[in-house]
């Protein structure tokens, strides 16, 4: 009786030595992206990495939290932009030139994609996803109402006023989540000033500005003559993967979403960059970054599977499994958007431009994007005073206390 | 011999002093045992209410925003900023329009309700019906009704068959968007108040209704003047559990409201998770918490009183 019992006390004790470092070695990511699910568990089988979901709120509050008790997870998910630099700032998470060193070197990533996960010069993350964001359109409804991609503002236009006066909405756009206010603001001012809207960032540029009144005016022509479909669908997506509108300006993340709505991406997505009012102007785009960060107190491992993530493997297994697209120069395209947009920003030698979002102040971004959301669901000339007067105290008091 | 032996008081004292201090062992025993069981109810809410209470209220004295501040004194400077925000005023008005109507429309149904439930045929199957949508999650009843208000959902279907096309978006707009979002409270919060109510109409004795009856009162009259005054103390309890939902409301308006543009003045719940969790101002989303706290502390004391007051009259 009391051999048996000495033999399974050793047993325990012995799985106990081996559990212990074993449980030592595991590696969390913890991010807020779970309809991103296929993706991490794919990738995760690879780098031997668990992947940890959280509602975004509740992620920021604990990544917060965490760094300033020393605690934070061996990998997480952030934002790039004024968000990388706050995180950069704590000390929470280790500088890794020597990761885009080697990944530039064997071919991995463009030299020019590191600025986008950088602060002050020192690289702080690996993309997990590069989105470039542009107009993606329904070409059978583009066929059957003779319209080819537009090439120039005047094109962009004349085919908005061809698809309304054939009883469709032209473009897709919604305040759905209380965020996507900001998109056609975002690339309104990128077409006509991409100076004024970078200068909107750093505070140089006043939100009642006449340079922001010119965005504001296109938007508000645009809105009357019934161009945007209904704001108030909580569906967008879904929408257009349906048919109801024919263009959709969103970053190419939610290709993966359009698929699973049931649309045709192969055959039936097309892609432009939207044109510049000024075809003098050189050609931009917005794109956005997502990046995945390595705390300062990482192990090995962390650090291993942190690297994974610079590979053309975890690359091509990120883009089979979720539709996205990481930057990796060897990636094959997930689908015939991704190898577009590549070729048609290499032909045009595009200037990238960080997105609004991650660009403007966090302190005042959620009230700053309510108000572009109030004229998105009121677009008249007076809502866009309002919202420009309202914008421009919300700046002008937070640089007043910088 | 002699000089050993004991005189009967001093035996007596001897005796005291034995069974006092057995008593005094028993009493500690007594104590311990006492303490033992409290214990895990005391661990519990020492650590998840007593503590992040003291620290919430300690964090809305110091600068913490994002990822530092935590340690830094700033005295009553988020205090001071309560009153300088242009949500904090929206927000304090329309918590108080959920106060007040979380307080009338639950209240005065679940009367109205019970009165017409109680003894009623099918009463039970009418009970469970009203009583249902309380097992729902907020969050769940909030989706559904989302549903119902959007603009091409159930309510503008319904309407348009009487005026025709209705394309109102009644959680889009600022006139609309809290009646809406409080008809849904409502809805799901009635059954509460109605149960207990139940229980205490169930409660009360038949003799002065009776005696009521017997000398000519109306049913109007034995209602207002023998069951309502008899209600009261159950009313109160009711009222009490009104006014608190009404002052924490938070769950249906977070996700009825998740695309409308002014969801941050919709209620100081909201303003203070917006604070904390959109723009991680987290020691001024504390102060919030701790105004908000301040005012709930200082009702539910006031309807303690009355409730007091309620019960010496009762008697």
């Amino acid at each position: 009786m009391f051999i048996p019992r000495l033999k399974s006390l050793a047993i325990g004790a012995l799985a106990l030595c081996v559990a212990v470092p074993a449980m030592a070695q595991q590696v969390t990511l913890a991010h807020d992206k779970a309809f991103w699910d296929p993706g991490w568990t794919a990738t995760a089988a690879e780098a031997g990495f668990t992947p940890t979901a959280y509602p975004t709120d509740q992620f920021v509050g604990f990544i917060q939290s965490s760094v300033a008790a020393g605690t934070q997870p061996g990998l997480f998910t952030w934002w790039t932009g004024r968000a990388l630099d706050d995180l950069a700032a704590s000390g929470g998470i280790a500088p890794v030139d020597e990761i885009w060193d080697k990944a530039i070197a064997d071919g991995q990533f463009p030299e020019g994609l590191r600025a986008l996960f950088s602060v002050d010069g020192k690289a702080y993350a690996l993309p997990v996803n590069v989105a470039r964001w542009v107009v993606l359109y329904n070409k059978d409804t583009f066929a059957k109402n003779g319209l080819s991609e537009p090439k120039t503002w005047e094109e962009f236009e004349a085919a908005m006023a061809t698809l309304k006066a054939a009883g469709i909405t032209p473009i897709n756009a919604t305040v759905q989540d209380g965020w996507r206010g900001f998109i056609w603001f975002q690339e309104l001012m990128l077409r006509t000033n991409p100076d004024a809207y970078n200068a909107l960032h750093s505070g140089e540029l006043a939100y009642d500005s006449p340079e922001v009144k010119a965005a504001f005016d296109i938007w508000t022509d645009w809105a009357s003559k019934g161009y945007f479909s209904d704001p108030r669908s909580t569906t967008e997506a879904p929408d257009f993967a349906g048919g109801n509108a024919a263009m959709y300006l969103m970053g190419e993340w939610v290709i993966g979403g359009l698929k699973e709505a049931g649309m045709d991406v192969d055959n039936n997505l097309g892609v432009f960059l939207m044109p510049n009012r000024d075809p003098a102007m050189a050609s931009t785009l917005i794109v956005e970054g997502g990046p995945l960060v390595l705390s300062a107190k990482a192990t090995e491992a962390d650090r291993a599977a942190f690297e994974y993530w610079a590979t053309e493997k975890a690359a091509n297994t990120w883009a089979k499994s979720m539709q996205l697209f990481n930057g990796n120069l060897n990636v094959a395209p997930p689908n015939p958007v991704f190898g577009e947009v590549t070729a048609a920003m290499s032909e045009k030698d595009t200037v990238a431009y960080q997105r609004w979002w991650e660009a403007v102040p966090t302190e005042i971004r959620g009230d700053l994007v309510a108000e572009l959301s109030s004229f998105v669901l009121n677009p008249t000339a007076d809502q866009a005073a309002q919202a420009m007067a309202n914008m421009q105290a919300l700046n002008a008091d937070y640089w007043a206390n910088r | 011999m002699g000089d050993r032996s004991m005189s009967d008081s001093e035996l007596g004292a001897l005796d005291a002093e034995r069974l006092g201090s057995a008593d005094v062992r028993q009493r500690r025993r007594n104590a311990l045992t006492g303490a033992l069981f409290a214990a895990p109810a005391l661990l519990f809410v020492t650590s998840f209410l007593l503590y992040p209470v003291a620290m919430n209220v300690w964090y809305s004295f110091t600068a913490w925003r994002k990822f530092e501040g935590l340690g830094e004194w700033a005295g009553l400077a988020n205090y001071q900023r309560l009153a300088t925000n242009p949500n904090f005023e929206a927000a304090a008005i329309n918590t108080g329009i959920w106060v007040i109507a979380s307080l009338v429309l639950p209240v005065a149904l679940a009367l109205a309700l019970a009165v017409l439930l109680n003894g009623a045929r099918f009463s039970d199957t009418a009970k469970t019906l009203f009583f249902l949508p309380r097992v729902l999650a907020p969050t769940a009843a909030g989706v559904i009704w989302y549903y119902v208000y959007a603009p091409n959902g159930v309510l503008n279907g319904f309407l348009s068959l009487f005026v025709g096309p209705v394309d109102r978006g009644w959680l889009f707009e600022d006139s609309t968007i809290t009646p809406a979002i409080i008809v849904a409270f409502v809805w799901q919060t009635v059954g509460l108040p109605m149960v207990l109510l139940l229980i205490g109409l169930a409660a009360i004795p038949r003799d002065p209704i009776e005696a009521a009856q017997i000398d000519g009162a109306t049913p109007g009259q034995v209602f207002l003047h023998v069951t309502l005054p008899l209600l009261l103390p159950t009313i109160l309890v009711v009222v009490i559990i009104s006014v608190l939902a009404g002052f924490t409301a938070f769950d249906h308006i977070w996700v009825m409201a998740q695309s409308f543009p002014g969801k941050r003045r919709l209620s100081l719940t909201v303003l203070m998770y917006y604070e904390a969790f959109t723009n991680n101002a987290w020691a001024f989303a504390s102060a919030i918490a701790v105004v908000l706290g301040g005012i709930v502390l200082a009702v539910t004391w006031l309807q303690a009183v009355l409730q007091e007051r309620v019960d010496r009259m009762l008697k």
